[in-house]
């Protein structure tokens, strides 16, 4: 708000200033009410000011010589007045926007995060298998984005291989859609509810560190479905869910351990994470696996039920039935 | 014969699909007389006039694609000083026009990963180099070096690409591409010692337009 010599504030229009106020003493409010500690923004905010003023002059040279003084908007909201309103207004919301776009839009601060060298890369994608030993002081967790995110690309690229080769149809979005969703889903969702665990159990690890250590945890799952994808076996699958899974979450899980004090709070973190690492790979073999094998039924005879995975009382079904549903699974030659 | 400029020491005309251009100088004494006739065929001049507008020098063109189909060679970083879209364009009708020979209608599939896979790799180039690159630069290096591909996909126009060979034959391409793209990047950017980096991305990219032609 401006202040005349007489105390009184005025109008926000520069245009009307001098008509209003003739042009004495005016203290510019507007200053006072930046509450913002940083140089960056002031430095930005002094020069939309300046910007803004060079247009406001702008337009007041051009105003000037079309109005012949009619300017308490006789025509209403279309005249002068109603112009100048919606320009203030217009101005005022892009330099809010654009502060807050320079501010938060600044890809600049997740630079360091990208700075690894390959050899780096790869002797942490072979330690993302090796449990570590010594849990009782905090181990080092690599702060990084470039490997996470590179193992998140190429698990979707792994699913996106394993539904066209499956044939998988979704009808609700497309298959890009579906893989990229659900592995940043999982990489970004599961460390921001752990991060927020481990918030409430007193753990030290950033958000950094958890996003860097799930994605590398996620190594083990491109292995596993790399391999069972292509080759179709049951028991292959869970052996390698057991051990390259395993290994996998022992590390994360002996990671965390070793940032953790206290029973309880180790216990609820590190189950909920092996859990859920566990499972979402179960979870990713599963969903495309069966679609091959329900193909596989369907085009080997009419009327097969879909594979049972429980035990169940199966009603009186022929010989031949029995004979071709373990075929298709591979218990049987 | 049509007079198309007609001063006093300069003349052109056009007779037969060419243009002549006849320059006599004339001197004080009039004594000798000096002629120099030039003559262009009316194509080549007004196309050239028009390349030169829309930027498309073929020399660089020709230049950059060499560079792509020869992976090994060593490669400079000035080459990618001039931003290029035509050849990229080019090649990504040429992906989709071959995906539609055999039978696959996905020319929106090919522009929009094509799109995102710039947009991604800028991000990317952007947090890992010091040098600042422009967008333009990554989707001229990433559609140049995408012509191996379009050479898978003619392939499997003939013959089906769902075999143990098929596989192994879009594999290598995918080396080839990605190969391709991260030495240019590397040479362009000064990235020495983080041209598997570069790779890697631009192997899934690549990968995905794999995905395309053999599914």
């Amino acid at each position: 708000k401006k202040i005349n010599e007489f105390g009184e504030t005025g109008p926000a229009f520069p245009n009307l200033e001098r008509l209003w106020g003739g042009g004495s003493a005016v203290i510019d409010m507007e200053n006072m009410d930046d509450t913002s500690g940083s140089s960056f923004e002031d430095m930005g905010e002094m020069h939309q000011r300046m910007k803004e003023e060079e247009e406001v002059t702008e337009e007041a040279a051009a105003a000037e010589d079309g109005e012949d003084g009619e300017f308490l908007g006789m025509k209403g909201i279309k005249g002068q007045l109603g112009r100048q309103v919606a320009d203030e207004v217009w101005q005022a919301g892009k330099r809010q926007a654009s502060k807050a776009f320079n501010l938060y839009a600044n890809i600049d601060i997740l630079r360091p995060y990208f700075d690894v060298e390959p050899v780096q890369v790869r002797n942490r994608l072979l330690e993302s298998l090796i449990p570590v030993r010594m849990i009782n002081f905090p181990q080092k967790v690599a702060g990084e984005l470039y490997g996470p995110m590179m193992l998140v690309f190429t698990l979707v690229a792994i699913l996106l291989h394993g539904m066209k080769t499956s044939g998988t149809v979704i009808r609700e979005g497309t298959l890009m859609g579906t893989a990229i969703g659900t592995c940043f889903g999982y990489w970004l969702g599961v460390s921001s509810f752990i991060y927020f665990l481990a918030y409430l159990c007193n753990a030290q690890i950033t958000m950094l560190q958890m996003l860097s250590l799930l994605g590398y945890g996620l190594f083990g799952h491109c292995v596993v479905l790399l391999v069972t994808y292509n080759v179709h076996f049951h028991s292959l699958f869970y052996i390698l869910w057991l051990i390259i899974g395993g290994l996998s979450t022992i590390r994360m899980v002996a990671v965390l351990l070793s940032r953790t004090v206290g029973q309880t709070p180790r216990l609820i973190l590190c189950g909920t994470l092996a859990a859920l690492h566990m499972l979402f790979l179960l979870y990713l073999h599963f969903t495309y696996h069966k679609i091959v094998e329900g193909i596989l039924d369907t085009l080997e005879g009419p009327n097969i039920p879909p594979i049972q995975r429980v035990a169940r009382d199966v009603p009186v079904v022929s010989a031949n039935l029995v004979n071709v549903t373990l075929k298709a699974v591979g218990l049987a030659s | 014969m049509i007079k198309l400029c007609f001063s006093h020491d300069l003349q052109v005309l056009y007779f037969n699909n060419h243009i002549f251009i006849l320059y006599t100088p004339l001197n004080d004494t009039l004594q000798a007389e000096t002629a120099a006739l030039v003559y262009l065929p009316l194509d080549y001049l007004l196309m050239s006039f028009v390349f030169e507008e829309l930027g498309i020098n073929f020399q660089h063109i020709q230049q950059k694609t060499l560079t792509v189909l020869n992976p090994l060679k060593q490669t400079d970083g000035s080459i990618m000083n001039e931003t290029d879209l035509t050849g990229p364009v080019v090649f990504c009708l040429a992906l989709g026009t071959t995906l539609l020979l055999a039978g696959k209608v996905h020319f929106g599939y090919v522009y929009g990963i094509s799109a995102l896979g710039c947009l991604g790799m800028y991000m990317l180039l952007n947090l890992m180099s010091r040098i600042e690159v422009s967008c333009g630069c990554v989707a001229s290096v990433l559609g140049y070096c995408l012509l191996p591909m379009v050479s898978l996909s003619s392939f499997a126009v003939f013959f089906s690409l769902q075999s143990i060979f098929g596989i192994v034959l879009a594999v290598i391409v995918i080396g080839w591409c990605s190969l391709s793209a991260s030495k240019i990047f590397v040479a362009t950017l000064a990235m020495d010692g983080q041209q598997l980096l570069i790779a890697y991305p631009c192997a899934l990219l690549y990968g995905v337009f794999a995905l395309l032609t053999v599914f």
